[in-house]
């Protein structure tokens, strides 16, 4: 790789990290200050749980998208749905769905 | 050892390891294909490394070394890269108020990717104030050593294992929308956050399908935002 390419690299890594770091320490700063301006913005707090949702979104479409993954995705959902209904964790839930999300595939791929 | 692991800042951080296991069914595919894309695009294992290690930012890294493959002008490389990764910008004062202050934020935020977020947002106000440094760290660093390492397997046995379990790389990805759903599900509170929620999911979707899934995140989140201001307002307007 030339020097300019590590240059981007560089450059790239830094302005990631500088997004992620600057905007967090600005936010903790001002909830610990004396100016009055102890609370997060309201739309700062909404946007968070958008943002979980909008990944869920995301990655809901398979690797391979046809009838059978999405098949396979659907009825993984509802499992890992029903499971969480029960239990409310994070761990079994996941497990149960993955594995009826491979049994689905699994299946389909010997017929 | 007993006398270590009863030690609360380590049994936070063994918490935060433990919690983030399931993200890696979506870390392991994701980084061996990013090492396999990178040696095909004409770089090394160890710049491939360099950049997983570095960047650390899953769909920046592919535009990244796809950019650089075709050709495309080293600042406009850069630009799209930290283009794609903007939405970061709003993750870091979502947790401001839940993790303590410390001097070691500025290289730990570094671990701060969306489903570190998504993970953290939902798990750490459930923990003790003295508990969530270390479970940011144990959650954060596993997710980035194994994306570093998927990515070194990727590149110098990516054909090898993607053509020995085929199947292996559309099954793991699954852990990750059933993880999401399970941090979704707890929000459906009222019509109002089911609304937005809903609204956000189906236009990621969407978004993703059309071909717009660099983008897909923001603009989801931001049509749920817009959808959750929109119901109050009638909702007012009924009042009326």
């Amino acid at each position: 790789m030339s020097h300019a390419l590590w240059l981007a690299v560089v450059a790239s890594a830094l302005g990631t990290l500088l997004m992620r770091v600057v905007p967090f320490l600005w936010m903790q700063r001002r909830l610990n200050s004396d100016t009055g301006l102890s609370n997060m913005p309201q739309w700062l707090g909404i946007l968070g749980p958008m943002m979980i949702a909008a990944v869920l979104g995301v990655s809901i479409v398979p690797v391979n998208p046809n009838t059978i993954s999405w098949l396979a995705t659907a009825i993984g959902l509802v499992v890992t749905l029903l499971v969480w209904w029960r239990v409310r964790s994070l761990g079994w839930p996941v497990a149960a769905g993955v594995c009826i999300y491979g049994v689905v595939q699994i299946s389909v791929a010997l017929l | 050892m007993r006398q270590l692991a009863s030690h609360t800042p380590i049994r936070a951080t063994l918490k935060g390891v433990k919690e983030a296991i399931p993200l890696l069914g979506g870390y392991i595919p994701v980084s061996l294909s990013f090492g396999l894309v990178a040696m095909q695009a004409g770089f090394t294992t160890w710049e491939a490394t360099a950049i997983s290690a570095l960047v650390y930012a899953g769909a920046s890294q592919f535009l990244f070394v796809g950019m650089v493959a075709a050709g495309a002008p080293l600042w406009l490389v850069v630009v799209m890269t930290l283009l794609i990764n903007v939405r970061h910008v709003v993750y870091g004062p979502n947790l401001a108020a839940l993790l303590p202050r410390s001097r070691h934020w500025p290289w730990l935020m570094h671990g701060l990717t969306d489903q570190v977020f998504a993970l953290a947002l939902t798990r750490l106000p459930q923990l003790t104030a003295p508990e969530r440094f270390g479970w940011f760290v144990g959650a954060s660093l596993l997710a980035w050593g194994v994306w570093v390492a998927g990515t070194v397997v990727g590149a110098t046995a990516g054909e090898a294992f993607t053509a020995r379990w085929p199947l292996l790389g559309e099954i793991m990805p699954f852990a990750l929308p059933a993880l999401f759903l399970t941090m979704v599900a707890p929000r459906f509170t009222d019509k109002r956050w089911s609304a937005a929620l809903g609204c956000t999911i189906i236009s990621a979707l969407l978004f993703t399908l059309y071909g717009w899934s660099n983008v897909a995140i923001p603009l989801g989140a931001a049509c749920g935002a817009l959808c959750f201001y929109m119901v109050k307002f009638q909702a007012q307007g009924s009042h009326a």
